[in-house]
């Protein structure tokens, strides 16, 4: 249950933005000097109009569009969820295999530090043309990014494995495969999890990204984004901005809610 | 002394720390009966660790032979051997009940013995009520007395303990002292037990080996005259436990005194 205290915060958070809305939709109706047309204090051209962006939301809804707002999202939370499920289930297996194994984790070191400096923006165009203009090239680019992300956490958590945990699951008869199960993997899920929220939101960059070069077929948000540059649209854009910004604070706090679950039996989650 | 159980002959440990070596252990050997209750007692840094751990397999000795049971110890835990650590080394991601039945799994016992087992011993550890706590919500004795019971619940012959109740306050320690002895003497195991504290080793022990500083060697071998079944409370104010006390004392005092 909601204590008091946490209905003001809700109240609070409720009335920032009632009030950034109202400002927003009202500077932008203020005219600098007088009756002169298409003058403003804040320029509604640029940042639009909360109402003017409601006006294209309904419109980017409604079957008068051939792509809607909502087909667009889909797409885009698709390739987000397929991209990180992918990352992060590669980053934990290779950072468990790695963490693990020194000599491997030596020997592909200098390969794995190259890769991650790259910045993967860069990997746009060659990913495209290797894998077309479609969701696949956007789940690609998203994992390239969660990959790493998983995959130093993972090692890190899997070679700090307390080892006298292992010791006493040894002397209680552990093989190296139950080992491997009841100690080393939940030991190290707790440093992957602290990497998940950071994960989702670099896989939703990586599919924007990709989406900005994807062009139509690619679908989504992003190309939403670079349609409305293309015709100076600022409500559309924004439109676009404000709905990327709703997909990410879900996703957040499913992870969160996922989090509490599966390792409800850290200090933070015990009830007092 | 009945059988055998461990025989250490002639054991030394040098680490290697840094640029020289260090000598932990030197020419130690003694022998350990079966169901006998032996605590090494010494200054830190005597090496006692290191002998229990030799014995479990952690680490193996430079020179020397260890033998459990009349086989060299290799380089797995021999067959039937218990270890409590000093250190809480209960799985934080599993309740009570699943740490405790945690060999009892690795041993692939079917689920139904597994529970009843279980189940008798959280009683015997005055658990009951936890059984599906997360160790965090748990104060350090009762974690240490699940890790006792983790150990125990897998029935080992020999158990083999390194300053379990080390970090616990005094009146859970005597707790614990009250509690291992009767599970003692009803399971009538062989308990090797590592501990700095003069007073737990005369409480709880039939042999003490007390060791010199480093390179640790053996001191003395005492043994401990007091009659079981002992109270742990009252035991410490007999003139018994005292004369113990006193003999032991001046021993070790000699090697403190050594040290300045």
């Amino acid at each position: 249950m909601r204590d008091r205290g946490g209905r003001a915060v809700l109240l609070w958070q409720i009335g920032i933005l009632v009030a950034i809305l109202a400002a927003w939709q009202y500077l932008t109706g203020v005219k600098a000097i007088s009756k002169t047309p298409g003058l403003y204090w804040i320029d509604p051209f640029f940042i639009s109009r909360p109402s003017a962006i409601a006006e294209r939301f309904a419109y980017l809804s409604s079957s008068a569009v051939r792509l809607t707002i909502w087909q667009m999202a889909l797409s885009t939370v698709e390739s987000t969820l397929w991209g990180f499920l992918v990352g992060v289930s590669t980053g934990f297996a290779a950072g468990l295999l790695l963490g693990r194994n020194d000599r491997l984790a030596r020997i592909l070191e200098p390969y794995i530090v190259a890769f991650n400096s790259l910045p993967r923006i860069a990997l746009v165009p060659l990913v495209t043309m290797i894998f077309g203009f479609g969701l696949l090239a956007k789940i690609v680019l998203a994992w390239t990014i969660v990959f790493f992300i998983v995959f130093f956490n993972t090692f890190q958590g899997a070679r700090s494995v307390d080892a006298d945990l292992i010791h006493s699951a040894r002397f209680l008869g552990a093989t190296e495969g139950q080992i491997l199960r009841s100690v080393i993997v939940p030991s190290a899920l707790a440093w992957t999890f602290a990497s998940l929220t950071p994960s989702i939101s670099f896989a939703l960059i990586g599919v924007v990204v990709g989406e900005f070069i994807g062009g139509e077929s690619g679908g989504g948000l992003g190309y939403l984004i670079v349609q409305s540059l293309g015709t100076l649209n600022a409500a559309d854009m924004m439109v676009a901005l404000l709905m990327l910004g709703a997909i990410g604070i879900v996703m957040a706090l499913g992870i969160r809610q996922l989090e509490s679950r599966l390792l409800r039996w850290r200090p933070e989650y015990q009830k007092p | 002394m009945g059988r055998i159980r461990i025989s250490i002959r002639d054991v030394s440990k040098t680490f290697a720390g840094g640029p020289r070596e260090v000598a932990a252990v030197s020419h130690v050997s003694f022998d350990v009966g079966d169901k006998e209750f032996v605590a090494i007692v010494g200054p830190s840094g005597c090496g006692k660790s290191t002998i229990l751990n030799m014995f479990g397999a952690l680490i193996a000795p430079s020179d020397g032979d260890i033998l459990v049971d009349g086989m060299r110890v290799g380089a797995s835990p021999p067959a039937g051997v218990g270890y409590v650590f000093q250190k809480d080394t209960v799985f934080p991601w599993r309740t009570v009940a699943r740490n405790i039945a945690l060999g009892l799994e690795y041993r692939g016992v079917p689920a139904r013995e597994r529970a009843a087992r279980v189940q008798a011993a959280i009683q015997l550890a005055g658990l009951e009520g936890f059984e599906d706590a997360y160790p965090a919500t748990l104060s350090g004795g009762m974690r240490q007395r699940v890790a006792l019971m983790r150990s125990l619940v897998a029935d080992p012959e020999i158990l083999l303990m390194d300053e379990p109740f080390g970090a616990l306050d005094t009146h859970t320690k005597l707790q614990l002292h009250a509690e291992l002895l009767a599970l003692w003497q009803a399971r009538q195991q062989t308990v090797v037990f590592v501990t700095h504290d003069l007073s737990e080793a005369i409480t709880l022990a039939d042999r003490i080996v007390v060791m010199t500083r480093r390179p640790g060697r053996i001191k003395l071998i005492h043994d401990v005259k007091l009659r079981r079944p002992r109270e742990v409370i009252t035991l410490r104010e007999s003139h018994e436990y005292l004369a113990e006390y006193g003999e032991i004392w001046h021993t070790l005092g000699e090697e403190l005194r050594g040290r300045a």
